[in-house]
């Protein structure tokens, strides 16, 4: 009898984590205890059971996987990874200048190695050549790529449930966002600056990026939309033309102030100076996908629409 | 030729040694016993797999890779600057280096979403560019039935300069694989495994055996172009098969591990200043030098912050430089 | 006998040289002279392969010149240029190893035959003692020599010198061309001497071509050729000859 509960209780959970996400066509969702899912580089990655050893090679994967409760089926990180403050204690296997050490990457003889679109498809390859399993994930652009990421690596370590809890939860506080929102009667022109070394010249992001999407949820709308680049470099005179009503320096984790800001040559007559709307923004909170993407949101909300905080 | 088999025995010497270092060293620590288990005795039931893993799939094409590329690349190197007559020859003056590095970016850029099934695409890619640049090169300089080299260092520089601006446009416009350009583009071995090394080992071998039996044709091409003619030389055919040769050697290294400078240029120059002028000595000593060089400094690349690897580039252009201002100091005559 | 029939040679849509004919016989110094620009130099590189010519015909005893592989041209035709921005650090048996090039097979490997060879050219230039020397610790007459070795090396019937002497000073001038001048007499060799200096040419050429923008203007005895009215014309400056010894000496006015 025991034989047949245990896999017939996974199909159900299965099953209803398929019903709850319609949107997600790539999840193959087998009936026995393995697991069987198409990575985003196209390849089928098979377990026989979910991951116990996993080593993540990508900072919001990592992330991810502590959210879900998976800290312990964690065995390695990628020096990037810092968050939680924990994971700085897990081994260290590399990255800086692209470079990873497989040797230790072997030597904590890992089940799953989770992959972004920080790590090479060669990266990918010489793992897959050394017998390891690699499962690539694309980074996403929206929330509900999120929410998929979430679930896919909940599939993938054995954690479908705390996956599902954590997207219901994280799509609550989207929903309650957006009825707080319900009645905004404008849309503010935000310009999210990723850098500005060059101040004739800044990068902002583009209209393919999650900035973009998340600004829009957040009840605004980034200058960068009607741009092709992701990291797309923009002339001053575009920004004065622009003149968006708000400046987020998403550039504030490495040192820039408004005050710096407001000394820039030919920003002075920028509406969003001259109204003091230039703020920092806590680029962590957006730059790696997760959960953290709400705290971003409603941080986004909070600035562009006090008045619906109210 | 005594002399040559001296200085070979005790660069054979050398090379063994750092074989050993390359392979007992890495970000995990493996007792020097359990390697050398590794490698002679794998059969063995006490080795455990992940050690004869890291040893077999890791560090053994690892260092068979470095050597190769360090080899080709000091190779060429000294063959360049016979060539040339000019100290300052090294195998990316004729564009080899930024032919490679326009085609792989090229690979790396257009074909995105990347698919992991053409892991050769890129070192192909970057091999075609390092040819087709050369080659370019190559008709620009000629001149009638000769390509003399004042003009073919200055058309080397001018297609290396539009090489380069091409590439630096394609990596503006690659937000999503700027990163994967520049790992490729600062150096190192890119790919793990054995697949790079039987991609490099042909092109390297056949490249570094031609120009092993060019070494008297260099002597004679150091009177200049009019006097090696009138000892008999067919200059032309010289030149052109020392530059496919040299060519070839370093588009297959530039290939698989990026753009490692320094090796080319110095440590032909340390050799001339051990050994003397004669290219029939020069040419195997700096085979040998390069790939213990590039060994070394590989090396100190994996371990000085492991598990962080620096890039190889970085360090023998770290390494290289001092290097070579000591070896000038020490001197007391002029080596050229 | 070195024949060199019509020789006309052209640069783009300049005649460097027009229908040059005339013959060099063994065991003597054929000095060619005459003003800058006239073509001396063109000469002597056509003859030695290094540019291609127009019209006409380029041979030795009988067998042309003209389509000759390298090789067989280097063991005919040896050249000695100026010592002038040579490579530094050969030593000096090595430079004159060299010359044994179009003997030797790809790697360079002398035979006992080649070591003899560059032996007696050691020899007869009185270069034996600074077979170990790096030619850049030589003196200027002294690379000279070792340059001359080197062409001795080569074992040609015919040896070309382009002004040997013009940046030696007067000591070694005169040891290079007394030097040149005995060997050439000893192993009967072919010999055509660009020179610059008039007197030189007078003291030590059994025969003088004096050519004048890319024609011929004079070919003899130095006696015939080396004349008051044929030089200043060809010169364009009054000359006055005196006689020395039965040779003439040559004074501007």
């Amino acid at each position: 009898m025991k034989n047949i509960f245990l896999p017939l209780l996974l199909a159900i959970l299965v099953l209803l984590v398929g019903c709850q996400t319609p949107s997600a066509p790539a999840i193959i969702p087998a009936a026995q205890m393995s697991i069987t899912l198409t990575d985003d580089l196209g390849r089928i990655i098979s377990l026989d059971q979910s991951a116990r050893r996993i080593v993540s090679l990508s900072p919001p994967l990592t992330e991810i996987l502590f959210a879900l409760g998976a800290s312990s089926q964690v065995v390695g990180r990628d020096t990037f990874s810092d968050y939680p403050q924990e994971v700085t204690s897990l081994p260290d296997v590399g990255g800086s200048f692209g470079k990873y050490s497989e040797e230790t990457i072997l030597s904590l003889q890992p089940d799953l190695i989770l992959a972004g679109e920080i790590n090479t498809p060669e990266l990918v390859t010489s793992l897959e050549n050394l017998g390891l399993t690699v499962y690539y994930l694309k980074n996403p652009i929206n929330l509900e790529g999120m929410f998929f990421a979430l679930q896919t690596v909940g599939v993938l370590s054995g954690k479908e449930t705390a996956a599902d809890q954590l997207v219901g939860s994280l799509q609550a506080r989207a929903e309650s966002l957006q009825s707080k929102l319900a009645n905004i009667s404008t849309r503010p022109t935000v310009f999210y600056e990723l850098d500005a070394s060059d101040p004739a010249k800044p990068y902002t992001p583009g209209k393919s990026t999650f900035y973009t999407s998340l600004i829009h949820l957040a009840g605004g709308e980034n200058f960068g939309a009607s741009l092709d680049a992701d990291w797309a470099q923009i002339s001053l005179e575009q920004l004065l033309m622009a003149d968006p009503q708000f400046i987020l320096l998403g550039d504030s984790v490495w040192g820039v102030t408004p005050q710096s800001v407001a000394e820039r040559a030919g920003w002075q007559s920028l509406t969003a100076i001259r109204e003091e709307r230039v703020l920092p923004f806590d680029d962590n909170l957006l730059v790696r996908f997760g959960p953290r993407w709400l705290d971003g949101l409603e941080a986004l909300a909070r600035i562009l629409h006090p008045e619906a905080f109210q | 030729m005594k002399s040559l088999v001296r200085a070979l025995l005790i660069s054979l010497v050398l090379l063994v040694v750092s074989i050993g270092l390359s392979l007992a060293v890495g970000s995990v620590k493996i007792p020097l016993a359990t390697t050398l288990q590794g490698l002679f005795n794998p059969g063995q039931t006490q080795v455990d797999p992940i050690v004869l893993s890291i040893v077999w799939d890791l560090r053994l094409p690892r260092t068979i890779l470095l050597l190769l590329v360090g080899a080709a690349l000091a190779g060429s190197g000294c063959a360049y600057q016979g060539l040339f007559r000019n100290p300052l020859a090294d195998p990316y003056l004729i564009g080899a280096a930024s032919g490679a590095g326009l085609g792989a970016v090229l690979a790396i850029t257009v074909r995105w979403p990347a698919s992991t099934l053409g892991y050769l695409t890129i070192p192909a890619a970057g091999f075609l560019g390092a040819i087709l640049t050369v080659a370019a090169v190559f008709s620009i300089a000629r001149v009638g039935k000769s390509s003399p080299i004042t003009t073919l260092i200055l058309a080397g520089v001018a297609v290396s300069s539009f090489a380069t601006a091409l590439t630096s446009l394609l990596l503006i416009n690659a937000s999503g694989e700027l990163r994967r350009a520049l790992v490729w583009l600062v150096g190192g071995s890119t790919m793990s495994g054995w697949q790079p090394v039987w991609g490099a080992l042909p092109y390297i071998l056949i490249g570094l055996g031609s120009l092993l039996t060019m070494g008297h044709a260099l002597n004679v091409l150091q009177f200049g172009d009019d006097q090696a003619r009138q000892l008999g030389l067919r200059v032309n055919i010289v030149r052109l098969w020392i530059i496919v040769a040299a060519t070839l050697t370093t588009a297959a290294a530039v290939a698989f591990t990026g753009i490692i400078g320094f090796v080319g240029l110095i440590i032909p120059h340390v050799m001339r200043t051990l050994a003397g002028g004669d290219y029939r000595r020069l040419l195997p000593l700096s085979i040998m030098g390069g790939a213990i060089f590039l060994l070394l400094a590989d090396i100190l690349a994996r371990t000085l912050l492991a598990p962080q690897e620096l890039p190889v580039g970085i360090l023998t252009a770290l390494a290289g430089a001092p290097f070579f201002l000591f070896i000038l100091r020490k001197s007391k005559q002029p080596f050229w | 006998m070195l024949s060199i029939q019509h020789l006309s040679i052209v640069f783009g849509s300049t005649r460097i040289l027009q229908s040059i004919t005339f013959q060099a016989r063994p065991g003597k110094i054929l000095g060619i002279i005459g003003p800058n620009g006239a073509g001396k130099t063109t000469l002597l590189r056509a003859i030695s392969g290094l540019i291609p010519i127009d019209k006409g015909e380029l041979s030795y005893a009988n067998h042309s010149l003209l389509k000759m592989p390298a090789e067989a041209r280097a063991r005919l035709i040896a050249s000695v240029p100026q010592a002038t921005a040579l490579p530094p650090a050969f030593s000096v048996r090595d430079v004159v190893m060299l010359g044994r090039t179009p003997y030797m097979n790809w790697m360079g490997q002398p035979s006992m035959r080649d070591n003899e060879i560059v032996n007696t050219a050691m020899r007869q230039t009185h270069t034996e003692k600074l077979a170990d020397r790096r030619l850049d610790e030589l003196s200027a007459g002294e690379q000279q020599r070792i340059l001359l070795a080197r062409a001795l090396a080569q074992s040609t019937p015919v040896l070309l010198m382009d002004e040997p002497t013009s940046h030696l000073d007067l000591r070694y001038q005169i040891e290079l061309l007394d030097l040149t001048r005995n060997l050439v007499q000893q192993e009967k060799k072919t010999a055509l001497l660009v020179l610059h200096d008039l007197n030189l040419a007078s003291r030590y050429a059994d025969g003088i071509l004096l050519l004048n923008m890319g024609k011929l203007a004079a070919f003899g005895l130095p006696q015939d050729v080396l004349r008051a009215e044929i030089l200043s014309e060809v010169y364009q400056i009054p000359i006055q000859i005196n006689h020395h010894h039965k040779k003439p000496h040559i004074f501007p006015k």
